[in-house]
């Protein structure tokens, strides 16, 4: 849903590494070459970020259609 | 027994460790993984939350946030003088969070925790706990305790803790990855401190089995 605070297997915080993997790696930069400068060197804390989907993104959407709508009708 | 350094870089030490036996290295090991103490949050009081995440995922991931950990001002609750359930001000500390988003998106993170004790704070202030549409609100009141790793793995002071073993030489490569919690030489030392003290009990246990 959202990423994880820690690596499921060997416990390694990688919750703030996110958001500098995710935008280095849409502007083009090489996933490995980004988790080895993020210092994520283990392949089950890699896995967390190479494989991870934001899905509390698509959630975040419901609220906000709500909210126009009850605008709307008000 | 001697132990030679060979490499720190920000939460991993990495050293040699020779004269002993492998079952001396592999004890230190384990108690690293498993005894050592550290602060985790194990209790969260939510007063308000419509965000998209539920209440015990939200304190879930509050728990699993590595807390920087004072172990001189701090007891283990179990042996805490106050012999409360609720904790007093030496086995607890709380990090209080309030927060409403005004943007269409606002992501929460470790760093709008409060906490009560400067000491005992987030190791990282960038990690997102969760995500608000506008007008979403969380206030919650979460407690900080002592713990160790057997009891759950947020209490693990470590995030690697191996060694490789060279049977010719006699030697014992160490790797040590701290969770940020402690700084890892001070895991290691709190590791040797607790084999030696359950060794003291030992004997006193064998002692008085000797007496009666």
């Amino acid at each position: 849903m959202i990423i994880p605070v820690r690596c499921f297997t060997c416990g390694k915080q990688i919750g703030d590494k996110w958001e500098p993997f995710s935008q280095r790696v849409r502007a083009g930069d090489k996933p490995a070459k980004v988790l080895d400068e993020l210092g994520i060197r283990r392949y089950c804390c890699r896995r967390m970020l190479i494989t991870h989907v934001e899905i509390i993104d698509e959630f975040l959407k419901y609220p906000q259609v709500s909210a126009k709508r009850r605008a709307e009708v008000a | 027994m001697d132990i030679k350094l060979l490499s720190k870089e920000q939460d991993t030490l990495r050293f040699v460790l020779s004269g002993v036996k492998p079952a001396f290295a592999n004890a230190l090991r384990r108690i690293m993984l498993s005894e050592v103490p550290v602060m985790a949050i194990d209790d969260v009081m939510i007063l308000e939350n419509n965000s998209v995440m539920y209440d015990e995922i939200l304190a879930h991931r509050l728990g699993l946030i590595p807390i920087t950990t004072d172990l001189e001002s701090y007891n283990l609750p179990e042996e805490c003088t106050c012999k409360s359930e609720l904790g007093c001000s030496k086995c607890r500390a709380s990090l209080s969070l309030e927060i409403e988003a005004s943007d269409p998106v606002e992501v929460v993170y470790t760093s709008h925790l409060k906490p009560e004790n400067p000491d005992v704070r987030p190791v990282s202030d960038k990690i997102p706990i969760v995500k608000l549409a506008q007008g979403q609100r969380v206030k919650l009141e979460a407690f900080a305790r002592l713990g160790k790793g057997r009891t759950h793995a947020k209490w693990q002071p470590v995030s690697a803790a191996t060694y490789s073993y060279d049977e010719k030489a006699g030697t014992f490569t160490f790797l040590v990855e701290s969770t940020g919690a402690l700084p890892p030489e001070r895991i290691v030392l709190e590791a040797a401190r607790i084999i030696g003290a359950k060794s003291v009990d030992f004997q006193e246990q064998i002692g008085g089995l000797e007496k009666s």
